[in-house]
């Protein structure tokens, strides 16, 4: 198992960093374009949504093509680095973000949260897993 | 002309004593200066005393206090003479943006209503006028016409009119609506009336006209002012809510912005006549646009006249409403339309997911572990469930889209060690927030308001399950037990779980966020009861049937324990119970005092029988 140290304030800075910028191409894709947000996804990841598993970007791309055009608006956002050698040995985050989403069809504002955990992939950030869930249950 | 006329024009208010004294038996004689009194709105004394030959005769040197209030609107006062081509365009009728108008006869208090109105209608003749709200205030009648044609014949009928007693009737016309309160009794007539115009078989209310409603007509209760039309709407949504049709017609409604809250308080309405009103335009709809409106009635609204062409109207109207089928009494063809998403509706939600099926055991004992002792008395033995480098943080924020504001929903307790990188961005104070170590981790934990989980109703998603990686994420609600009003706070948590040296798991990363909880959360709230079915797929054979030794029926965390220490263990629950009571409801202590016993043969035979 890992013996890593205390991650320093430069790798938890970056982790933060990377976070903000994450979640605003993020959300920015799937209120915008989110034809393109599979991109952002690993091959294999791993979606739930509301406890809906959805395996695999292509699948998770057409699932989120399905729901109605979207509105998110972030209010809160924390991130952490995961030791290098959970996830592929590689870099990755654990990033919870939190606001109010509003749908096309409806009008109110559900409050949601989601926690992803990106991965760096040859340059490129991309997400091994994404859980979504409304505060909400109903 | 009366032989002393003391002409006065243009009056605004009551008590025209200078006009007319026979009647009045006042020997007081009042001549003024042409011109010197234009405009005043109170008497000026000393000016008046010395520039105005007051004959003071009878008003023993006061200034005579019926004149408070008089005031001359543009005119010149008193002047003996009739005046014509004097510059002043004092016949020129100009319409008012109201749709009332107040109607003034000074001294009109001398004369019974019926001969007033009926020297008035006699003189209108064939047009009627429709006096509402005929009052005497003062020396003077009056009352309101709400049709500006006949509001313009008043105005001209002005000094037309001989009465019997020789003089001419005066008339003053205002463009102004009477004054109102909404208060209960009013608010209780409204409710009547509306009553009696509601057909409960076609859910239908027909509020044509209703200021002329025979009910109300001691009230002035138009439509057109928006604090009666919300006081009426609040009534259909406090009596009516399913209503489905409503008929608006014939209201002087101008403005309808403030109908903005229809759409959300009447979901149903479906049919809505709104009329011959004075809608001036087809974007005051706009507040309406929320309705799922099949039919509605416009006709008779300025609005249409700004189409030229038919069929611009009716697609922009269907814009609007784009479920209408029938418009000002006309069916519509029916649209063609785009094959769309229209009415895509989310998926449903469901209470837990499972990468792994074979991770559900794991998943419920460490959570029903992890819980027990977070919710404990003492947070220090969560030293075993960290990971020695483990990072920990919180970050709290109020659930804005929830404007309840509850004392007990200060977040203060949390909000002072958020770490929302969105308002912490200094990077020192963002590695300061990020718990780190075990020990710190823990302290932190212990700092925080004890706390109890409604585990029962946990949605729990397991996205990793390796042999070497958990990533859990659980999300509910728990109860401050120890704060004031034990406040409710609803919470999203991931764990990154690794295995521990020992053949264990511990946690290496725990984020956590707590916000307030929503209406709906707070009604759902450890309500899960054991054989509720919707116990979350990760835990579903934590719900026991539990017999009566059991603890307290909303104590989830125990239920969840004593069946898991009975299974484990082979005891039955009176004796699980009692281990767990004895160790103070530490699993691990009671399983580990179980083994103990065990192995050096203490525990009875009777203790496995079930």
């Amino acid at each position: 198992m890992s013996h890593m140290p205390d991650p320093t304030t430069k790798a938890i800075e970056k982790a933060c960093e990377t976070a903000e910028e994450f979640t605003r191409v993020f959300y920015k894709q799937v209120d915008n374009s989110r034809h393109l947000t599979s991109k952002l996804y690993l091959d294999t990841a791993l979606l739930v949504w509301n406890g809906n598993g959805i395996t695999g970007s292509d699948k998770i791309q057409k699932f989120l093509m399905e729901l109605p055009s979207s509105n998110h608006v972030l209010k809160t956002l924390d991130a952490q680095p995961i030791a290098d050698s959970l996830v592929a040995n590689k870099l990755s985050y654990l990033i919870q973000a939190c606001g109010e989403v509003s749908y096309q069809n409806e009008d109110d504002q559900k409050p949601f949260q989601e926690t992803f955990v990106i991965v760096a992939v040859d340059s490129k950030w991309k997400i091994v897993s994404d859980c979504f869930r409304f505060q909400v249950p109903c | 002309m009366p032989k002393n006329g003391v002409r006065i024009r243009n009056f605004r208010n009551n008590e025209h004593f200078e006009h007319d004294d026979r009647s009045h038996n006042n020997t007081r004689r009042v001549s003024f200066k042409p011109g010197t009194n234009k405009g005043k709105n109170k008497w000026n004394n000393a000016k008046l005393l010395l520039d105005d030959d007051i004959d003071m005769t009878g008003s023993a040197g006061g200034v005579p206090v019926h004149r408070k209030g008089f005031r001359g609107r543009g005119g010149r006062l008193n002047s003996p003479a009739p005046r014509s081509g004097h510059g002043m365009p004092r016949k020129k009728f100009i319409a008012g943006v109201l749709p009332w108008y107040q109607i003034t006869i000074p001294h009109g208090a001398k004369h019974e209503k019926d001969v007033v109105l009926h020297a008035l209608l006699s003189y209108l003749s064939p047009d009627i006028f429709i006096p509402h709200y005929y009052k005497i205030n003062g020396n003077s009648a009056i009352f309101y016409v709400d049709d500006v044609k006949l509001a313009e014949k008043l105005f001209h009928a002005d000094r037309k009119i001989v009465m019997s007693d020789g003089f001419k009737l005066m008339v003053i016309v205002r463009n102004a609506v009477p004054n109102v309160n909404v208060d209960a009794a009013m608010k209780e007539k409204m409710k009547l009336a509306m009553a009696k115009r509601y057909n409960a078989v076609t859910k239908a209310l027909d509020l044509t006209k209703f200021h002329a409603d025979p009910d109300l007509s001691d009230l002035f209760c138009a439509l057109f002012r928006p604090v009666i039309m919300l006081v009426a709407i609040d009534i259909i949504a406090e009596n009516i809510p399913d209503i489905e049709a409503l008929n608006l017609n014939d209201n002087k409604l101008h403005g309808i912005e403030h109908l903005r809250s229809l759409p959300t308080k009447l979901k149903n309405l479906k049919i809505l006549y709104i009329g011959d009103n004075r809608i001036p335009h087809i974007g005051s709809l706009e507040a309406l646009k929320a309705l799922p409106l099949v039919e509605l009635y416009l006709k008779g609204n300025p609005l249409l006249n700004r189409f030229q062409d038919h069929d611009i109207y009716v697609s922009s109207v269907r814009k609007k409403f784009p479920k209408l089928t029938k418009l000002d009494g006309v069916d519509l063809p029916p649209a063609i339309g785009f094959d769309v998403l229209e009415n895509v509706s989310l998926p449903p939600r469901q209470q837990s997911f499972l990468v792994d099926p074979a991770g559900q055991g794991l998943v419920r004992e460490f959570l029903t572990q992890y819980f027990a002792i977070y919710d404990a008395d003492s947070r220090q033995p969560l030293l075993e469930a960290y990971h020695e480098h483990a990072t920990m943080s919180m970050a709290a924020n109020y659930l804005t889209c929830d404007n309840r504001n509850y004392s007990n929903q200060r977040l203060n307790a949390y909000l002072s060690n958020s770490r929302n990188i969105m308002r912490i961005t200094d990077p020192d104070s963002r590695r300061r927030y990020l718990r780190t170590g075990r020990l710190q981790v823990v302290s932190f934990l212990s700092d925080m308001p004890k706390t109890k989980h409604d585990l029962m109703g946990f949605s729990v998603d397991l996205l990793v399950y390796t042999p070497t990686m958990i990533l859990l994420t659980m999300a509910g609600v728990f109860k401050e037990t120890v704060t004031a009003g034990n406040p409710l706070r609803s919470f999203h948590r991931t764990f990154v779980i690794v295995p521990n040296a020992g053949g264990g798991f511990c946690i290496i990363n725990d984020i956590l966020f707590i916000t307030n909880t929503a209406k709906k959360q707070e009604e759902l709230a450890f309500s899960s009861g054991a054989e509720a079915a919707p116990a979350p797929a990760a835990v579903p054979a934590a719900a026991p049937d539990v017999a009566s030794a059991a603890p307290a029926p909303d104590d989830n965390a125990q239920k969840m324990m004593l069946n898991m220490l009975s299974q484990q263990t082979g005891m039955n629950e009176h004796w699980s119970v009692n281990c767990l009571q004895e160790t103070g409801w530490d699993f691990q202590r009671a399983l580990f005092v179980f083994n103990q016993l065990n192995s050096e043969g203490k525990i009875p035979p009777d203790a496995f029988v079930k």
